[in-house]
């Protein structure tokens, strides 16, 4: 082996740690989108006649009501965990869940969303691990411990902007963002089925997904 | 729909209404605690990522690859018993963590959806003191 240590500098667990804070920059954005996202959702409660939900909500605003403005029309979206399966509006105004039935279907649909949301980020992943081009190492000498020199490597990976691979990542990456909000609205519901659905659907998907993905990380992370 | 200071507030479950200043203050610490949750659950799956190739021989993952290259998928050999076992230990740890970090996450975001402004700024100290105190623990050992 060489006797100059080469270090790396690109650290793969920062990496995995940057890959996660994808997921956090997605809620910091549905922070920022929130007032408009509830606004419409108010729209489609009113344009579809329903009756208030099960759930009384004379007293959730209310008490909240010092500097609101809106009243009338938040009263009808439960604002604390419920589980119903009657009059459950879901994203669409067309989309409104009445039997039991038609939430098992729900159920499952959106089990489906949460595990296709996980494939998808493993699948971009790979994809961009496989379509990197241009792989530059630039290696510089730099003082170590005990006055030795080692050899830091920089490795610089880049895509060409108008390439397919990158258009492909960009169409992937704006399918996934909706996916995403989509979530976080049916989440938003506040239905309890439908959020196990989604944390049972995003557990499974990871499972499954990342099973792969854990192995072929092993084999380019180590191999120099 | 805009941010507003308030005492009043009633949060994700039916349970959890609060009417006080202590009670408001008591909600603002375990929202807080809710936030640093999630920071510390991002770090511990990037850990158990890290142990997990750390306890991974290089051999035997270079043969799970061929093996699904060529199509099979039998992951029950008798020779690699042991360390597949923990392999798929460590897996289930993760995906364990993930859904944790997924309902966590979701979590908060309901509870900043309330647009009290003093839960949100509990959720931003609780975030940014999680970070701040487990950030560093990703590069220990």
């Amino acid at each position: 082996m060489e006797q100059a240590a080469v270090k790396r500098s690109s650290h793969p667990f920062r990496q995995k740690y940057l890959l996660l804070q994808c997921w956090g920059s997605t809620f910091l954005r549905a922070f920022l989108n929130i007032s408009e996202v509830k606004m419409s959702l108010d729209h489609h409660m009113m344009n579809s006649s329903m009756l208030a939900t099960s759930h009384p909500p004379e007293h959730h605003h209310s008490t909240a009501a010092p500097g609101h403005g809106h009243e009338t029309g938040m009263m009808m979206m439960a604002m604390t965990f419920h589980f119903s399966y009657e009059n459950v509006p879901l994203l669409f105004s067309g989309l409104t869940i009445n039997t039991p039935g038609e939430m098992a279907g729900a159920f499952v649909a959106v089990f489906f969303l949460a595990m296709f949301y996980e494939g998808l980020k493993i699948a971009r992943e790979c994809l961009l691990r496989k379509s990197q081009v241009s792989i530059r190492y630039n290696s510089m000498p730099v003082p170590g411990p005990n006055g030795t020199i080692l050899m830091e490597t920089h490795k610089t990976v880049g895509q060409q902007m108008l390439s397919f691979p990158h258009l492909l990542q960009t169409v992937l990456h704006i399918i996934q963002v909706v996916v995403s909000y989509f979530l976080m609205l049916i989440f938003m519901t506040y239905n309890g089925y439908l959020c196990i659905a989604v944390a049972a659907g995003a557990g499974m998907g990871y499972f499954f997904f990342s099973w792969k993905k854990a192995v072929v990380v092993d084999i380019t992370e180590h191999c120099h | 729909m805009s941010f507003f200071f308030s005492d009043e507030v009633v949060l994700l479950f039916d349970f959890w209404s609060v009417h006080s200043p202590t009670g408001m203050v008591l909600s603002v610490l375990v929202i807080l605690l809710l936030s640093m949750l999630y920071e510390t659950v991002k770090i511990g799956k990037a850990k158990v990522l890290h142990r997990t190739m750390l306890a991974i021989p290089h051999s035997l993952s270079q043969e799970s690859l061929a093996e699904q290259d060529e199509g099979a998928v039998d992951t029950s050999h008798g020779q690699h018993g042991t360390t597949q076992g923990r392999w798929f230990l460590y897996h289930v740890s993760q995906t364990l963590l993930h859904v944790i970090q997924v309902v966590v996450g979701y979590m908060v975001m309901l509870a900043v959806m309330s647009y009290n402004a003093w839960i949100f700024l509990g959720v931003i100290v609780g975030s940014a003191l999680g970070y701040f105190v487990v950030f560093p623990l990703l590069n220990v050992g």
